[in-house]
Parts: C-alpha cells; sequence; structure tokens
C-alpha cells in the first residue's frame, strides 16, 4: 500500500512533545554504576607486582618504588594516554584500582591536569620533591 | 500607501531592511519548526542573524578560472531582484508601493532571476559539483515554472486583471480562494517549494551528493547575499501565496498569521517526504503538476 | 563539446556523503553513471604491525579500535582464535555474555546505519528518529559495560563483567520499546512513496552476481545468498542459541533495508533468549601468558558480514602475525559494478547500502606483477619490516 508522508501523525505530534535533547551543561545525567570514568589508585593494598603496568595497552601508568620492602609505591597516570579499558583494574589482585564513575569531565586547558600522582601523602611529596632536578627514584620499566 | 517617500519604501520599509529583517525572522522560524518536528530544540532567535553576520565578516575566496566580476556580480544581482520584486506585492499587509497592470508577471520574473542567477553562478564556478548543481536548478526552473504560474493565474482569472494589488482586493471580499480553487491552491504551495530548492524539491542543493549544487565555491560575502535572497524570496513567496489564496492580507496582522500558517504546512512537507531526484521531479511536475494546474484553469474559465 | 572528454565526479575523499575518508570516481554523462572506480586506504593506521610489538593482552585492545561499531566482535574473533591456540575453552556463561553484547551491538550497528542511510536519501527525519531510538541500546550498553562504544567485555578466557538481575530487567525494558519502534520503521519504509522511489529496483543484485563478486553480510543475505557464519559455523554461544537467517530476494537496495530491520528482530529474540536461560559459571579460564606455537584462523558474524581472523603464535608472549579481513572490503566489488546504468544521484545511497565502515578495511595489500613475481618496485613482507624497524631506529 502505497502512502505518502507515511510519518505524518507521528511527526505532527512531535510538535507538541518535549525535545528529546539532553541540555548538557544546565542538566548534568550521572553516569551509571559500572561507568569507566578516571582511574583511581589506593597505595593501601599494593604489592608492587607491576601487573598492572604490564599488560596497559597504552602504556599509561607507571609504579614508582621508593621503598619495596615497606610497600611504599606511588603511581605516575597519565589520563591523556588512558583508554580506558579497565584491563589494569582486571589484572590487580588486591583491589588496589578502580575506575570512577563520577570523574568523566576531564578537559583541561594545559597538559598539568593529567598527570596524576596517586599515594600516600608522605610518599607523593617525596616523589615532587625534587621534581626540578627530575632525578627521582628510577621508575619501573615499561613492558616492552 | 504612496504618500511615502519612494526613498524610504525602497530602503527601510517596505523593501530594503524590513523585508532582510523578516526574511531572517521567517527562517528562524522554518529552522525552528523542522527541528520541533524531528524533537530537537532548534536554534535561538538570533541564530540566522549571527549566521550572517559571520559570513559577510570572513574571507571572500575567488577560486581560479572563474570569471571574478561574474563571481562578484551575481550574488549582488540575485538579490537586487528578489529585494525589487518585493515592492508590487502587499508587504506586511499594507498595500504594495508601486503598483501598475500586469505586476504580477513581473514579480514572478524577478523571482525566478534569483534562481537564474543562482543556476549562472554555479556553471561559472570551475568545479564539476557546481556544473552539475547548476544544471539541476536550471531543469528545476523549466518544470515548475509554468505550472506555478499557471496556479497564480487562476486568482487573476476570476478578478480579471493582472494586477497583484486588485487580485489582493479581489480575495478579500470573496470567499476565500483555498476554497474556491483547491487544486490551484495545491499546485501553488508545492510550486512554491521547488522555486524555493525546499526539501523534497531540493536536488539541485543535495548536500549529500553534490556537496552543496550551485553554490559549493561560494564561501563569506557572496555566500551570505545568496542566502539572503533565498530567505527573502521565502518571505514574498508566502505573501503572494498567503495574498492570492488565503483571502488577502488586509493589515500587519493578517499578514503575519496567514504567512506563518503557510509556513507551518511548508514545515511540515518538508519534513516529511525523501528527497526526489531530479528526474523524478521533472517527471512528477510535468506530468500531474501542470495537468492540475490545467484542469483547474479549465474548471474556472468554464464556470 | 568534446563526447569523449569525460566528466569526472568525485566522491571523497572529503564529502558529505561519506562518514569516512574513501575516493571514488565517477565517469558522468549528463546524470548517467558510466564507470566507477574507487580507491581506499585513507585511513590505514599500521595496526597489524603495531599489535607485533605488544603481548596478547594488549593486542586486544588495540584490534577492539580498529572500528568504532563493530568493536566487539574484533575482540570475540580474537579472543576465540587465541583461545583456540592455547586449547582452552571460556566457560558457558562468558560466551553467553559475548553473544549477548554481539547481538546489543548488531542493533545498535543497524540502527545507525538506518539513521545514515535515511539521510543519503534526504530523508532526514528517520534520520533523527532513528538516531533518537539508538540512544537506548547504547545506555543499555554504558549501563552494563561502562561505555558506550568499545565496550572492553572480553578477557582472553572469559568476560570482565556480569549481568545482574536488574540489569538483565532494563535491557528487557528496553528492547521491547526498540522493537515497537522498529516495527512501525519496518511498516514505514516499505509503504512511504517517496522513500520506496530512491530505494526500489535501484542497484539490483542477482543471486549469481552476488556469488560471484563475494558478496558477505547483509548485502549478500539481500540477495537470496544464504551466508551466515552464525548458522554455517557456529561460534562462542551460538551453539546453544542458535539464530535464524533471514534472506530477501529482490537484491535491491530496499531488501538490503528490510533484511537489516529484519535482523533486528532476530536479534531482540536472541537477546530474550539468552537473558533467560543464562548458564551458570564462573566468568574467565585462566590462560598462559605465553600461547603455545601455531596458526588459528577465527570467523565470526559482524554486523556487516564475515569477519575473518588468522593468528599466528611463535610460542612467546607476543603474537607473531595477526591478519584481518573484515566483511567491507569484499563488498567494494559489489558497489563498483552496480553503479553503472544509474543515476548520479543514487550514487551516495548505493554507496551507504553495503553499510561501509572504512576504518575496518584499510589493509595492506603487496601486488606481484604479470609473471607472478616480485618486482623491484613491489615489498615483501620482510623488506617493509625491515624498511620499518630501520627507519624509526
Amino acid at each position: 500500500m502505497m502512502k505518502i508522508g507515511a510519518m505524518f501523525s507521528e511527526v505532527f505530534r512531535s510538535l507538541f512533545n518535549k525535545p528529546t535533547t539532553h541540555t548538557y551543561p544546565v542538566e548534568k545525567i550521572p553516569a551509571p554504576d559500572h561507568y569507566r570514568g578516571k582511574l583511581v589508585y589506593n597505595p593501601e593494598t599494593c604489592t608492587g607486582c607491576m601487573l598492572c603496568v604490564k599488560d596497559c595497552p597504552a602504556e599509561a601508568l607507571e609504579l614508582i618504588t621508593i621503598d619495596r620492602k615497606a610497600k611504599k609505591f606511588v603511581m605516575r597516570y597519565h589520563t591523556d594516554r588512558c583508554i580506558f579499558c579497565s584491563q589494569c583494574v582486571e589484572n590487580c589482585r588486591f583491589s588496589c584500582l578502580q575506575m570512577s564513575n563520577d570523574q568523566w569531565e576531564l578537559a583541561a586547558l594545559n597538559k598539568e591536569p593529567f598527570t596524576i600522582y596517586y599515594g600516600k601523602e608522605e610518599d607523593v611529596r617525596f616523589i615532587l620533591e625534587p621534581a626540578a632536578a627530575e632525578e627521582a627514584e628510577q621508575p619501573c620499566p615499561e613492558s616492552a | 500607501m504612496n504618500n511615502i517617500l519612494p526613498i524610504v519604501a525602497l530602503i527601510i520599509f517596505p523593501g530594503g531592511l524590513f523585508l532582510l529583517t523578516s526574511g531572517l525572522a521567517y527562517e528562524w522560524v522554518d529552522r525552528k519548526l523542522i527541528a520541533r518536528f524531528q524533537n530537537r530544540f532548534g536554534p535561538r532567535w538570533f541564530q540566522p542573524l549571527a549566521d550572517t553576520v559571520k559570513l559577510l565578516a570572513k574571507e571572500e575566496i575567488i577560486p581560479q578560472g572563474v570569471n571574478a566580476f561574474l563571481f562578484i556580480l551575481l550574488p549582488v544581482m540575485g538579490l537586487a531582484a528578489a529585494l525589487t520584486a518585493a515592492l508590487y506585492v502587499p508587504m506586511a499587509g499594507l498595500a504594495p508601493s508601486f503598483s501598475f497592470r500586469g505586476d504580477l508577471v513581473v514579480t514572478l520574473y524577478l523571482l525566478s532571476v534569483l534562481t537564474l542567477c543562482l543556476g549562472l553562478a554555479g556553471a561559472n564556478s570551475a568545479d564539476r559539483f557546481s556544473l552539475i548543481g547548476a544544471t539541476r536548478t536550471l531543469t528545476q526552473v523549466f518544470s515548475y515554472e509554468a505550472p506555478f504560474m499557471l496556479a497564480m493565474l487562476g486568482p487573476a482569472i476570476v478578478t480579471g486583471s493582472w494586477q497583484i494589488n486588485e487580485v489582493n482586493a479581489y480575495a478579500q471580499s470573496n470567499l476565500w480562494l483555498i476554497i474556491a480553487q483547491p487544486i490551484g491552491f495545491l499546485v501553488a504551495l508545492v510550486g512554491l517549494m521547488g522555486k524555493l530548492e525546499l526539501p523534497p524539491f531540493d536536488a539541485p542543493e543535495a548536500e549529500t551528493e553534490i556537496v552543496s549544487g550551485a553554490l559549493t565555491e561560494y564561501s563569506g560575502r557572496g555566500y551570505a547575499l545568496f542566502r539572503l535572497g533565498k530567505n527573502v524570496e521565502l518571505v514574498i513567496g508566502l505573501t503572494l501565496v498567503a495574498a492570492f489564496y488565503l483571502g488577502g492580507l488586509a493589515s500587519p496582522l493578517d499578514f503575519l498569521w496567514k504567512t506563518l500558517a503557510l509556513l507551518l504546512v511548508l514545515a511540515l512537507l518538508q519534513t516529511l517526504f525523501a528527497r526526489l531526484r531530479i528526474d523524478q521531479t521533472v517527471g512528477l511536475w510535468w506530468r500531474i503538476g501542470a495537468l492540475l494546474a490545467l484542469v483547474q484553469l479549465l474548471v474556472l474559465i468554464v464556470l | 563539446m568534446d563526447k569523449q572528454e569525460k566528466f569526472i565526479v568525485p566522491i571523497g575523499p572529503q564529502h558529505p556523503a561519506l562518514k569516512e575518508p574513501g575516493h571514488f570516481e565517477f565517469t558522468v554523462d549528463g546524470e548517467v553513471v558510466t564507470s566507477a572506480t574507487a580507491r581506499l586506504g585513507y585511513v590505514h593506521r599500521g595496526i597489524e604491525k603495531a599489535v607485533e610489538n605488544r603481548n596478547w593482552t594488549q593486542a586486544m585492545y588495540m584490534l577492539e579500535r580498529i572500528c568504532g561499531i563493530c568493536s566487539h566482535v574484533h575482540a570475540t574473533a580474537y579472543c576465540l582464535g587465541v583461545e583456540k591456540l592455547a586449547g582452552v575453552e571460556a566457560p558457558p556463561r562468558a560466551q553467553a555474555i559475548r553473544v549477548l553484547i554481539a547481538e546489543l551491538e548488531r542493533i545498535h550497528s543497524h540502527m545507525l546505519w538506518w539513521g545514515v542511510a535515511a539521510h543519503e536519501g534526504g530523508f532526514d527525519i528517520l534520520f533523527m528518529y532513528t538516531w533518537r531510538d539508538r540512544e537506548t541500546v547504547m545506555e543499555l550498553l554504558e549501563m552494563i559495560s561502562g561505555n558506550r562504544v568499545h565496550y572492553s567485555a572480553n578477557l582472553i578466557g572469559g568476560v570482565k563483567f556480569d549481568i545482574d538481575q536488574k540489569q538483565a530487567d532494563a535491557i528487557r525494558k528496553g528492547i521491547d520499546y526498540l522493537e515497537e519502534r522498529t516495527r512501525h520503521y519496518l511498516e514505514i519504509i516499505t509503504t512511504d512513496e517517496t522513500f520506496l522511489g530512491r530505494t526500489r529496483n535501484i542497484g539490483v543484485m542477482t543471486s549469481d552476481q552476488a556469488k560471484s563478486l563475494g558478496a558477505v553480510g547483509p548485502t549478500a543475505r539481500a540477495s537470496d545468498v544464504h551466508r551466515d557464519v552464525r548458522i554455517d559455523h557456529p561460534y562462542a554461544g551460538y551453539d546453544r542459541f542458535p539464530v535464524q537467517i533471514v534472506t530477501e530476494k529482490e537484491g535491491d537496495l530496499e531488501a538490503r533495508f528490510i533484511v537489516r530491520l529484519k535482523e533486528l528482530f532476530e536479534s531482540y529474540r536472541l537477546i530474550r533468549e539468552v537473558l533467560d536461560n543464562l548458564p551458570d559459571s564462573e566468568l574467565t579460564v585462566k590462560v598462559p601468558r605465553k600461547i603455545p606455537a601455531g596458526q588459528v584462523i577465527s570467523r565470526v558474524e559482524a554486523p556487516r558480514g564475515e569477519l575473518f581472523y588468522y593468528i599466528e603464535s611463535n610460542g612467546s608472549d607476543q603474537p607473531e602475525r595477526i591478519k584481518v579481513r573484515t566483511p567491507t572490503l569484499p563488498n567494494w566489488g559489489t558497489v563498483l559494478s552496480t553503479a553503472v546504468g544509474l543515476k548520479l544521484a543514487d550514487m551516495p545511497m548505493l554507496l551507504v547500502g553495503i553499510d561501509p565502515c572504512f576504518s575496518c578495511n584499510d589493509r595492506l595489500v603487496y601486488v606481484k606483477d604479470q609473471n607472478q613475481s616480485l618486482t623491484e618496485k613491489t615489498w615483501s613482507w620482510d623488506d617493509l619490516r625491515n624498511h620499518g624497524i630501520e627507519r624509526y631506529k
């Protein structure tokens, strides 16, 4: 059966419906629970096994060992390299890593916010103080 | 009103500035309506103005191999023709500024000059897409011009005059011609869409096939002038069809609501259909359009 | 005017009709196309070479990003192949979840294609409405996997996440809504006269032509060729949840539209079946870091056709060679041969009718000359590898 203007009734009704566009900056819809946003690292249970660093496809993670026996580690996370695949979360056997579901607005005007140091307060300060000399402990080798 | 100084009439009201502004306003209404039909928001009220200002500020690139004089002249000529056509129609519901016997033909001719300028501009540009666009534009002009003119002729016949002024007066005092000549109205409406190259008759400007058709090489000032010309043509076309078929335009309020109602129908028709190929357009018009218009005329002459 | 002068209309590399770059030259006489050629390769990123320097897990993520809308099937094909090499098999629940996500991705891909094809025909209202409905399936996928595209659901040896009851209910609700809309769209495209004028009897490809050109996927099924990898060689969970084939006889553009729409109904039925009968088991199985040496072939049915992976391992933790053949590549032949005789205005719809995915199909081939030998001008695979290593040392 041939019709001209088969969508007529639906189109006409749309005139009186509210548009389905989300007005983004004005109306922010929260992401679902399992959303893969920015990575968050908890140094409490980390043993320094480096599995997360080995399997990262984008070489976005570096684990800096300050003191292996005392389990002091600092993670340098490059948000701009991360592809948010969550393979590191899968690999970690001690649940140190998880992907946040509320930090996904990551735009910035320069490169600085994209390199994040995670760790205990004193460890991170320890790393960043000689930052001018750029001579911190040897960062762990990335996977070949 | 013949006591307005002719200069004011030309430049500010009802020609010139008023026309350009109302062209922008009608373009906004059109885009907003189409967006609402498609279940999205649509632009804010100043969008067409912002577009025009931005385009006028951009650098105009004249491609190699074109006749530069023609390239710059054609948009100006098109806009000028469109603006001139407004002098003879009852713009804003007031009587036309200049009016003489036979001005219906002149108005329709001036509106076609814009389309011819488009076609020439496309043929002038040394670009394959423009050439195909120009060919399609001119083909479309040939195909819809005759039925549209015949449809406009219908009210002129019952009035017994070719002067737009008098047809307007006749339409105001008698039964709305949309009821008396429904077929003519249909042909006029669809003809208007063809003239303005609105979807589904936008094959000359098919974005997904030939980039932008005849206007592909235009940017900056030339493009802004062509767009303004098309908007002005929209207003004038709506005024003409409303004046003839929707019972004449007696006052500005009348003008406003009648043309807006017509624009609503036009926006609805724009969203409902897929784009017709150029050969389908021509086939449609020469077979059905012209036939319907002739039938309408026959009915008028006989009765 | 010189009659022998050819008027060539280039479509691409930048053109509003194409969503990705590709170059097509149509020789036109008025509005009628007399010949067509294609040139591809604008989106070649060298992924096949890059995975040779990554370990098996990293390679999976690289391969997943060959394409945005068929990302899950690329990862699935790869994981199935590597699991076969390693001699393990993923647990049943993982296979079922792989099927679930593959079908959701098929829905997503077909609705996207639907909108794009309508837009090429100038039917913008259908474009807007189908993309509005596509948001439903993207939100479902975001809820399950965490991202709207690139779901990263696969692991070598299983899947990453599970589907719980609440998610299953949300999926069922979304699928009900989509099914009703799909029924509505099917009715529209088979009855709306302007749209039929653009699709009926355009680009007809007979069954023999389709077979000889090697067409795959819905393009072939629209010409009555019964080819579907999910049925011919069931993989992952498709032996537990079988699919029925959907074909049409006419082989024109309208048939391709209808085949894809009807496949959507099959997907809806399959998703409901999987959700009702999810088997109970773990989600992953342990796979060694070094995969034993060997060669394997893995074939899956992407939304566009048959996706083919050849994986070779040399016993280390990095792949030796991965060769991908995506379904769009054989379908180009069908466009170029059916384009002759049609009008120029039909070209965009013809191009989009095979559902091209340019990012998928840029591969490198090397050509031997007529004597079947490699001249100095041709490079062999080893030449290319050495060149790459030397240049970037």
